[in-house]
């Protein structure tokens, strides 16, 4: 969170003196290229931030000593390290709380937050899996999002009326949406929807495959309408991948990799196909 | 310290207040953060009546223009009994909305500068009450309606009476952040000298010293400070009293060397050179008081507030090191332990308060820019192993790493062998330093090569084996 203080500080500290001693350190057989720099700080530069705060506190009577303060971590505020994610927090509990509520379970392709691991791993089988797809067709592969309950169905229709009729979920669970519901969402993350879900990018392959094998009975129940770009490129995918997604391999998973690593150059990283968030 | 004992008995109170006090200190922290962003950072000072210091503050009586009106009717008629209707007065104007019925009513400030200068004392305590409630509004036009009383506050300010001064001298403050205007009559008026023969003359009262003091802090940190505020304090002889008060009263605690310390502070930040300031022997002076706090903070006696002194003095002695060329360096720092405390401090300050350990790295940086002498205190004190343990935790990586290169171009420099070797960390040459420091593992590594190569030189001489020459 400091670092691009830090860097500005040092720009400042430049900017700030007129030093011309570069010459000077060049001589010699000096390994160091840094030249020793007094830096000058004006009333209003912000390392002095902090220190005015308390000071001001302090005028205000709002001075709590240290004793006093000590049970809660006295940490001014800090924002969610996830790029993309511009939640602030003044308490590590809050923090803790809104990663493990929205950044555990993260599916890698479309971004979508979902509370339990079980739940990923479904999303993913479902969403993203092309095999899936192929094999739902012939057996019954919705599983029933109740653990325990260890029933499958043919149809995520059938599976939503199971949840309705048995297990008393309601009709809009947000966590059984079939993909055709999300159409209108946006490509651009939404960063003020604290909800449990999260905006996603279009899934290409998998998505361009059940267009096309799907029957058009199956066509949008929500009736929304795909831009028309989206629906020729689309194809366009369909065509390369129809020949090769029978050679995507079930082991091919998008959850989180076993080993990571991180590091310059590293492969097996976050790394996505679609794309960097900064 | 007075003011934070006040704080503490508040908190002292059962665990909800101090819960909901915590939460209010944490939206005020913010909101002052945000005024900091946008350079509008003002605090205004409250001083509670000794009666009230131990009550609560919030009022529950029907506040409003009716009481206003009705009281400043009583006061109008009535005779004798003013004092009990001013102190009412008072206790209402601290409602922000009856403060500004207050200054609409036609001649309500002209009666109250009435009483304040009548000739009854106790009216004149209870006047100037109810002014330094007005002044404390939050209503940025709430105060420059004060502004008729300002020739009589200055006029009190070389008074006798502690309590009245005071309060003169707090609403002054209030006063001054507010506009332009205010600032530009407090000006004309005389508030400079006025505020030097202050001190001057009052110098044993620290109460009133402090008050002085945070006026002064109040003036100086007005944007058109240091064109027009600053040469003013400057040629006036408050400079030298502010420095005869850092020294802190062990009595009365810490309060009045703080608001003198920021006061310097301000002075020293706005002027690029501070030739007076440093003729003066600020520089000798902060230092010197950084060097006992930092043995206080190492002996951990860690009072309550020290943070709130040393914060300034850092900042003073950080800057006065730019203005300060090298070769006086030594004339005024003539203490050197003061690398000692200031790495003292950054220790001691790590966790608790980050920011502050931050500008004592940055304090150290200035030290020890163009100056040997204090490289090389560093370095005989052992001090540089321990700085480099805390930089990952400082994360102003930067300024430490200037220094630390400082030292070592330094040394490098005057061909000094005292650990050079050991002071050059995450050097790029692991290998190198292997060899160097590691003779033994080194011989061992080669009589095993050796003997290797011994024994399999016995077994390849009976053999008749081509050499390459041979085999061309």
């Amino acid at each position: 969170m400091l670092q691009p203080e830090v860097v500005q500080l040092r720009t400042e500290g430049r900017d700030e003196q007129q030093e011309r001693r570069l010459s000077e350190s060049e001589e010699g057989n000096n390994p160091f290229s840094f030249t020793p720099q007094i830096i000058r700080l004006h009333k209003d530069h912000e390392l002095f931030e902090d220190g005015d705060i308390h000071r001001h506190m302090y005028l205000q009577d709002l001075y709590i000593s240290e004793a006093e303060d000590k049970p809660a971590l006295s940490v001014s505020e800090f924002a969610c390290h996830i790029s993309g994610c511009s939640a602030v927090f003044s308490a590590l509990e809050e923090y803790e709380h809104h990663y493990n509520a929205l950044h555990r379970h993260v599916c890698c392709s479309c971004r979508r937050s979902l509370p339990s691991a079980r739940l990923l791993d479904i999303h993913i089988q479902e969403w993203h899996d092309s095999l899936f797809t192929i094999l739902a067709q012939k057996q019954d592969m919705y599983q029933c999002l109740v653990e325990g309950c260890g029933q499958k169905f043919r149809t995520s229709k059938h599976r939503k009326d199971h949840l309705i009729r048995i297990h008393k979920y309601p009709p809009d669970f947000r966590f059984d949406k079939t993909k055709k519901e999300r159409g209108r969402e946006t490509k651009r993350k939404e960063q003020k929807d604290a909800a449990m879900e999260m905006v996603d990018d279009v899934c290409e392959s998998e998505g361009v495959c059940e267009v096309m094998c799907n029957s058009p009975s199956d066509e949008p129940e929500g009736g929304e309408s795909m831009e028309t770009h989206e629906i020729l490129y689309k194809l366009n995918m369909c065509k390369v991948l129809t020949t090769v997604h029978v050679y995507y391999t079930v082991l091919f998973s998008l959850r989180i990799p076993n080993t990571v690593c991180f590091g310059h150059g590293s492969v097996r990283g976050f790394g996505g196909r679609r794309g960097r968030r900064k | 310290m007075w003011r934070l004992n006040k704080v503490r008995h508040k908190a002292g109170r059962p665990g909800g207040s101090l819960e909901e006090l915590r939460l209010k200190r944490r939206e005020n922290e913010r909101a002052l953060r945000q005024a900091r962003r946008d350079r509008q950072l003002v605090s205004k000072r409250l001083l509670l009546n000794e009666d009230e210091e131990q009550l609560d503050v919030s009022m529950d009586t029907a506040p409003g223009g009716h009481d206003i009106v009705s009281l400043l009717h009583k006061l109008q008629h009535s005779g004798t009994d003013k004092e009990a209707h001013l102190k009412a007065l008072s206790k209402v104007l601290r409602d922000p909305s009856a403060q500004l019925t207050f200054i609409k009513h036609e001649n309500s400030m002209h009666l109250l500068v009435g009483l304040l200068t009548g000739s009854n004392a106790q009216c004149r305590l209870q006047a100037v009450r109810c002014l330094h409630e007005l002044s404390h509004s939050s209503h940025t036009n709430v105060a420059p309606a004060c502004l008729p009383a300002t020739p009589y506050l200055l006029t009190y300010l070389s008074g006798p009476s502690t309590k009245f001064t005071e309060l003169c001298l707090y609403t002054l403050g209030n006063m001054c952040p507010d506009s332009d205007v205010v600032r530009e009559k407090l000006l004309a008026q005389g508030i400079i000298p006025a505020l030097a023969s202050c001190i001057e003359n009052q110098r044993h009262n620290l109460a009133v010293v402090e008050a002085a003091a945070f006026t002064l802090s109040q003036l100086l940190q007005a944007r058109d400070a240091p064109e027009k505020i600053i040469p003013m304090v400057l040629k006036s002889t408050l400079p030298s009293h502010l420095l005869s008060v850092l020294t802190p009263d062990p009595q009365f605690g810490l309060a009045p060397a703080i608001e003198c310390a920021w006061c310097l502070h301000y002075l020293i930040c706005s002027t690029e050179d501070n030739k007076e300031l440093l003729a003066q022997g600020a520089l000798s002076q902060c230092s010197s008081l950084l060097v006992s706090l930092g043995g206080a903070v190492t002996e951990g006696n860690k009072e309550d507030g020290l943070e709130l002194l040393i914060w300034p003095l850092l900042r003073c002695v950080g800057n006065l090191l730019s203005s300060c060329p090298v070769e006086d360096l030594n004339a005024h720092l003539s203490d050197a332990h003061l690398p000692a405390s200031l790495c003292a401090l950054v220790q001691a300050y790590l966790h608790t308060l980050p920011a502050l350990a931050r500008e004592t790295v940055w304090v150290l940086n200035n030290l020890t820019a163009h100056s040997t002498e204090f490289c090389s205190t560093l370095l005989t004190l052992n001090l540089v192993p321990g700085l480099i343990q805390l930089l990952p935790s400082l994360s102003v990586v930067s300024w430490k790493w200037r220094e630390l290169r400082q030292q070592l171009e330094r040394t490098t420099e005057r061909n000094g062998d005292q650990g050079t070797s050991s002071n050059v960390p995450m050097s790029s040459k692991p290998l190198h330093h292997f060899v160097e420091k590691e003779p033994r593992c080194l011989g061992i590594v080669s009589l095993m090569f050796g003997c290797a190569e011994l024994l399999m030189g016995f077994q390849l001489f009976g053999q008749e084996l081509m050499t390459s020459a041979e085999l061309y």
